[in-house]
Order: structure tokens, then sequence, then C-alpha cells
């Protein structure tokens, strides 16, 4: 069987295919792809294809219930990232503050404990996932498009670094335009390429929920991170615990589920004069006026305050909010 | 017999001689004014006649009279020649003695009752006919501390009647109402104690007045964002003899100067809608050539609330103005050159509906309408801004709070601070640059934002009244950084 002639067939007529099909239509078409030269330009373009039948392709992957053919692969890092234990992190485009920053953590010290951190390259969860992966280890970002399409494209220098310390894949071949419907299809990539995922934030009806039930169909784990029952963002990830998902109090929770154990982090050394500030954020997110008043130190030195915190990653600002940076391990 | 009078036309803001010829000859019964003059100058012709009626003086009515507005060539307009086309016919027609006009100029619109009207550009008119040698200005009495500032005798007169009896002799010209106190005008300007709570953003415009920095708020609508920077101008140094007189040229010749008014020594403040166009916004307009908003706020603040909102071409055309200091105006018929250097303060809301950032509101916003709103500004613009602060909504409690501090403290150390960056600007030290190379290592700042921080650091470092730029200043700089997702 050819891998490729079926991935290129499946893209040039819109279809989600995993074998060859028995037409007529296909075999004229295989008939008249140049395989070779396909290959050579995906080489020149610096992109890898790993066939379902080929050493490299992603173990995990090739036992879900419908693997893709094979895969187009971005990037620098080696294909042996795909045997280490990986996690999904995955949630809302449009997240709050809080997602974000749950997100960014975990990532982090996911990659820190040596997973790699899986994800779609989206707005939201998904972005913050990456960029926290790729501040102490790597990652790998699955596309509905193109690997050569960094869609989307506020995400182009995030794509950037990722080629750079991680890979790109995609199961359609590169020109291949974002189309609603292959989401869905790429969250099973996502979901199949790793041990767990993680739900960070989800409305009622996301794409990061489906995504979680790909993951159960596949007896993956799914763990969600809790949220205020009153937001709309909590919605999918606390239905997720209700049924039963692991819920994610601590980075250790999501690396018991791939049996590893947190590295011990040695706590950043923080001089008093910082710590005032840090406590003050440590509950709930403060602006600055309200630390000023409950501090009585005088906003010059505030402001000051919050930059070297923010500097020392102990503290992030979103929306003129300051929180304290989760304490996830 | 033929008459002279001078008056001045104005050209952007500057003054243009212009000489009133009035020739009056036997003939067929006429009225006429010749020397491209606009409608508004055209229509002089009922106004004057009605006024030397209302004089009690005579029109020469069985005569040809013509008027003829010297040079030619250049376009006349608005109705500052009411006056001096008044003045010519009564001295063609001898009952001003001619001779009385030497060394006078003359500028102001009559109305029908001979009763005589303030317009825009005294103070230019004058300066005018201080180069042109004269050494007396015939006006309005509104316009008379506006003329004497120019260093011309002020001969402010409430009536035709009154100037030919000036003209003749007869009295003296009135003394003009003294101009106002220019501390008195500062008492006008909203004070920051009104400002309860936002210590943030307090601190923020205390910096930015003392290092002149243009500033950008983002936040809620309902913020106190333009309460904030309309006490800016309360904040800053009284203007300079120098400074003062370009901008009251301006706002002379625009007609936004307080009537009475002398000297404006108070930064002015210029808060034009998002709606502006760019040639109300730089300057230009169809017929003559006037200044924009932009020169409105020279030496003072431009206040552009919700900035995203104005029209991209507008945003674009303010970064000379920034860049430069001025405007320079072309048009196919005249080019003009209007001084424009202002602090711009900028407000915006976090996302287009205005809940973000609100946690009393619901934000519908999606992350794509979002980015679009943010996107409205380019970089380019906001590489002008060296502060930029994030203000979320206050809480109940907060606005309960004690007044802040008075305008009038705040102003002192700004004045201190101004004070040591002009004589001996602050030095950063081996420590402060080791946190900023850090800063650049660990935050999203690009090179234009090493810049804009250091510059903030070194004003605070003045406002703390230190010698030397310290880590803490540059910390305190750092967290008036443009935020991660607009440096990209």
């Amino acid at each position: 069987m050819s891998e490729l002639a079926v991935a290129m067939f499946a893209a040039s007529t819109d279809s989600h295919l995993l074998d060859e099909p028995r037409s007529a239509r296909f075999e004229r078409f295989r008939a008249e792809l140049d395989e070779p030269s396909i290959l050579a330009d995906l080489d020149r373009r610096g992109i890898r294809w790993v066939a379902r039948g080929a050493p490299g392709y992603p173990a995990r992957l090739r036992r879900i219930h419908d693997p893709p053919p094979g895969l187009f692969i971005r990037g620098a890092a080696e294909l042996t990232l795909f045997d280490a234990p990986c996690v999904a992190v995955v949630g809302a485009r449009a997240c709050s503050s809080y997602g974000a920053a749950v997100a960014a953590e975990l990532a982090r010290g996911l990659a820190r404990a040596g997973v790699v951190v899986v994800s779609g390259l989206a707005r939201g969860v998904d972005g913050a996932a990456h960029r926290g992966a790729l501040d102490t280890g790597t990652t790998v970002a699955v596309l509905g498009c193109g690997v050569d399409r960094d869609y989307p494209r506020a995400h182009r220098l995030l794509a950037t670094s990722i080629v750079e310390r991680g890979l790109i894949v995609s199961e359609y071949p590169p020109g291949v335009e974002p189309a609603p419907w292959r989401f869905p299809a790429r969250n099973r990539i996502v979901a199949g390429l790793c041990d767990a995922t993680v739900v960070v934030e989800a409305r009622e009806r996301s794409g990061a929920l489906i995504t979680a039930d790909l993951a159960l169909d596949e007896s993956r784990e799914v763990l969600a991170v809790p949220g205020e029952i009153t937001s709309l963002l909590s919605k999918g990830t606390n239905h997720l615990l209700r049924l039963g998902a692991i819920p994610v109090t601590c980075l250790g929770d999501v690396l018991a589920v791939v049996g590893l154990t947190p590295v011990p982090q040695v706590p950043a050394l923080i001089e008093p004069r910082l710590e005032v500030i840090r406590a003050a954020v440590a509950d709930v997110p403060a602006a600055a006026d309200e630390l000023v008043r409950k501090t009585g130190l005088p906003a010059g030195v505030v402001a000051a305050t919050l930059a070297e915190l923010e500097l020392a990653g102990v503290v992030v600002q979103a929306d003129g909010l300051y929180r304290a940076v989760m304490a996830v391990s | 017999m033929l008459a002279r009078t001078v008056t001045h036309a104005l050209v952007g803001i500057d003054p243009r001689r212009v000489e009133v010829e009035a020739h009056i000859q036997g003939g067929i019964p006429s009225f006429a004014i010749v020397g491209l003059a606009d409608r508004a100058c055209q229509e002089a012709k009922a106004r004057v006649r009605s006024s030397v009626a209302a004089a009690e003086l005579e029109w020469p009515s069985s005569a040809r009279v013509t008027i003829n507005l010297a040079p030619a060539a250049l376009r006349k307009e608005g109705s500052g020649f009411d006056l001096p086309i008044a003045l010519a016919v009564l001295a063609a027609s001898y009952q001003v003695p001619a001779r009385s006009l030497e060394g006078h100029a003359a500028f102001g619109e009559l109305g029908l009752d001979g009763r005589l009207r303030p317009v825009p550009g005294a103070l230019v008119a004058a300066e005018g006919a201080r180069r042109a040698g004269l050494t007396h200005l015939v006006c309005a009495l509104e316009s008379a501390p506006e003329v004497a500032l120019a260093g011309v005798e002020p001969v402010g007169v409430r009536h035709l009647g009154e100037a030919v009896s000036y003209l003749r002799g007869e009295h003296e010209p009135l003394e003009p109402p003294p101009p106002e106190d220019d501390f008195e005008m500062l008492a006008c300007v909203p004070d920051l104690a009104d400002v309860r709570g936002q210590e943030r953003a307090r601190r923020a415009l205390e910096i930015a007045a003392a290092g002149g920095h243009n500033l950008l708020f983002a936040g809620p609508p309902g913020t106190g964002k333009t309460m904030l920077a309309r006490r800016l101008p309360s904040l800053l140094p009284l203007l300079g003899d120098e400074a003062a007189l370009e901008v009251t040229r301006i706002h002379s010749v625009c007609g936004t100067l307080p009537p009475g008014a002398g000297l404006v020594r108070v930064p002015p403040f210029r808060a034009p809608h998002h709606s502006s166009s760019v040639a109300g916004l730089i300057g230009g307009g169809a017929g003559s050539l006037r200044p924009g908003e932009v020169s409105l706020a020279h030496r003072g603040v431009l206040f552009l609330d919700e900035l995203p909102e104005f029209q991209r071409p507008v945003l674009e055309a303010l970064r000379q103005p920034l860049e430069d200091g001025f405007v320079s105006v072309a048009r196919v018929a005249m080019r003009a050159v209007f001084p424009a250097r202002f602090q711009l303060i900028a407000a915006m809301n976090l996302c287009p509906c205005g809940g973000r950032g609100d946690p009393a509101a619901r934000c519908a916003c999606t992350p794509e309408r979002i980015q679009r709103y943010r996107e409205k500004l380019s970089r380019a613009l906001l590489d002008r801004f060296d502060l930029v602060i994030t203000v979320p909504r206050p809480r109940g409690h907060e606005l309960a709070g004690p007044a802040g501090e008075r305008s009038a403290a705040v102003r002192a150390r700004v004045l201190a601070a101004r004070e040591r960056l002009r004589t001996a600007p602050p030095v950063r030290s081996a420590p402060a640059d080791e946190l900023l190379e850090r800063a650049v290592e660990h935050l999203p700042l690009s090179g234009r934002g090493h810049a804009r921080v250091a510059r903030v650091a070194a004003t605070i470092a003045a406002l703390a009244g230190a010698g030397d730029v310290l880590p803490e200043h540059v910390a305190e700089a750092l967290s008036y950084r443009l935020p991660r997702e607009a440096d990209g």
C-alpha cells in the first residue's frame, strides 16, 4: 500500500481516508502520482514524511482505531520524541488569564520533567501550553492544515520557535487550507499521540472536549483543571470531572499519570521586600492600586516590585490584574 | 480722492500685509470691492454701508466707490477687512483726516449698527503691524489685550464712531481691561485632588509630566481615564514667554482664545473626538490652511480617547508631528508650517465591547475581534508611547476613599524633576544596566522598548531626586512597558 498516495488523494478530494479506496478514480490518481518527485520536493522544503508502516511513526498513534496513513513533519527535533511520555494540554481559545497561566505553568513543569507537551497551536490555552513547554523543554503542535501554513497567523512567531526546538505535524500535505471539519480529525491525532490529555478550560461544547472524548475512546487518561463553578469557561471541565476525569490540583497529579515524580524545584529566592507584594497577590489576583492600599507602599515602589516579580517569573499580569504563578510543583 | 489703510491677512498663522485702497470718483453710483475677496469679504459692502450710516457719517452716495485689496493676487478671507475698508472710504470722502491714519493698522468686523466685533487672529495681525513698522492697531476693544501682546499700541474701540472720533483727535482710546492673571487661569484647570484611588495611574501621570512622556491608558470604560488626562496640564510648568506667544498666536487664529485673555500661560488641553478628519487633526482645510488639533495642543496636551476608533489615516498622520514637533501642510495653491510639539495622552478599551478588565461586565468579544481591535494601532504609533498602563475598574469602596493629593504638591515635584533632568540628568548605574539587560533577555522587550524603559527610568530617578538611575527605577519603568500581546 502507498500511504503517501492515500494521504495526497484524501487531501485532493477533501475526504477522510485511512486505507486505499477501491475506486477507478484512486487508481488513476495513483498512476499519475509521481511519488519520488513529491518526496524530493518535501525534502527540499525540510518536511519529513513518515508513513504508517515506517519506523519512526508514533507507536501510540498507530494503536488508535483510525490512525492517519502518515504524518508530514516539520521541525528540528528527532522523531524519537514520540517515544517519550507525551501529554496533551488543550482548552478554550478564548480562555481567561487564569486558564492561560495554568496551561503555561503546567506545560513548563511537564517539560521540565521530560514530558513532551502536545497541543493544537490554537489561540488561548494551546498557545500558552506551547509557550510554557518551550521555556523548559520541547513541544509538538498538531495542525488541521498543511504544516507549512502556520495557522493561526497570530502564532507565526510561536510556530517558528516550535520548528527550532520541537515538531509541527499534520496528516495533511503542505498547502492544505484549514477547514472546520479538519479540526476534530486533528484532535484525534493530539489525543492519539499522548498518554494523557489535560483539559484546562472548556465551554460546554468545545473542541477540547472532543479531544477528551477521543482520548477516552482509546482508553487514555483524561484530566481536567477545576474552575470556578460560575464561569462558562469551567462548564466543560467541571462536567468532565463529574464524569470521572482526574482533577488536576498540582503538577504532580499529571506526572503521576505518566509514572513520573515531580523534579524537586529549588524555590526561587525572594527578597523580603518582594515577598510582601507576592504574598498580597497569592490568594486573589489584584490590581496595582489595590496592592498600594493593602501594603501602604507608594505606587512607584509597588510598580517596581511587581516588575521585579514578573521578571523572576513569580507573578504574571493580564489586563491590569496581577496574580501569583500557581505553585504547581 | 484716493485714501489708503493697512491691515493684515492671515496665511496659515502668518500675517501678510494688505493695503486697502479706496477710490471715490464721479460717475454712476456704485460700490465695488476688487482684489480676490472671498464671500465674507464681499459682504463687507453691506456691513460697511450700514455702519457708516449708524455712526451718523455720510456715505458718498452720489459717487463711484472702488475698494482695492492689494496685493491683488493674495486670496482675502474673512470679515476683518470691514474696519479698514470703512476707514479708507471715510478718509477718501474727507470725513477722517487721511494723515491721522499714518502709523495705524486696522482690523475688525463691523455690525449693521456700527459696533465693532472681534475677529480671530488679532494677535497675528498685530504682529504683522509691528513688523510693518506701524505703532497702532485700531481693533475691537475685546481684541486689545491680544494686540498689546505683540508690542503694538492697541486702539480698542466699541463702535465705528469711536474709531472716527479717535482719528479726528477728539478723544483718547479706552484703556483695555487688564488681562487675567496667569495663576487665576491655572485655578480653572481641574485639580488632581478630585481623583480618588487610581494610585498607579496618578503615578504614571506624574512621571509623564516630569519627563514629557507620551502615555497610553488601557482599561474598561468608566475608570477615569479621561478625568486623569484632563488633569495633566495642572502638573505641567507654565509656559515661558516665547512658548506662550506661539501658543497664543495659534489660538488667536483659530478663535479659541477666551475673550479678554492675555498670553496663554497654562499648557493647552485638546481632546478631539475620534470621528475627527485628518485635516481637522493635522491642519489644512479647503479654503485657507488652518491649524489642526495637533497645533492647538502645541506645548500642551493632546488627548485621544478611544484611540483605536480613530481612522487609520488619522493615526498614521500623527507620526510626523510626534517626530518633528511641527506639521507642514501643502495644498496646490499654498503651503503652511504649523508648530505641533505636544504631549500625547491616549486611552483605549481592552476590547471593542469594553467589558474586558471589568469584573462586573462580561466581555463577549472573540479573540479575533480583540486582535483586530488592537491591530488598528500600528507598531510605529505604539512605539511613541513611553508609558503604557492598564487601569482596571476600581471597586466601589475605593471611590469612597479620601481625596487624592492636590495638583500643586505633585507639580512641585514635577518642576524639581524637570530642573534636574535639564541640568544634571541621572546616569544609569551598573546594577541598573544589569537589570535592564536581564529584562531584555527574559521579557519580550524590543530594542525600542529598551530605549523607552531607559528614558522613563531616568525620569523616575529624577523624580526621586537620585543622582544615578538605580535598579528600582528601571524596575518601575519596566512595569509601565507595552504588554506582551502588543509587543510581538
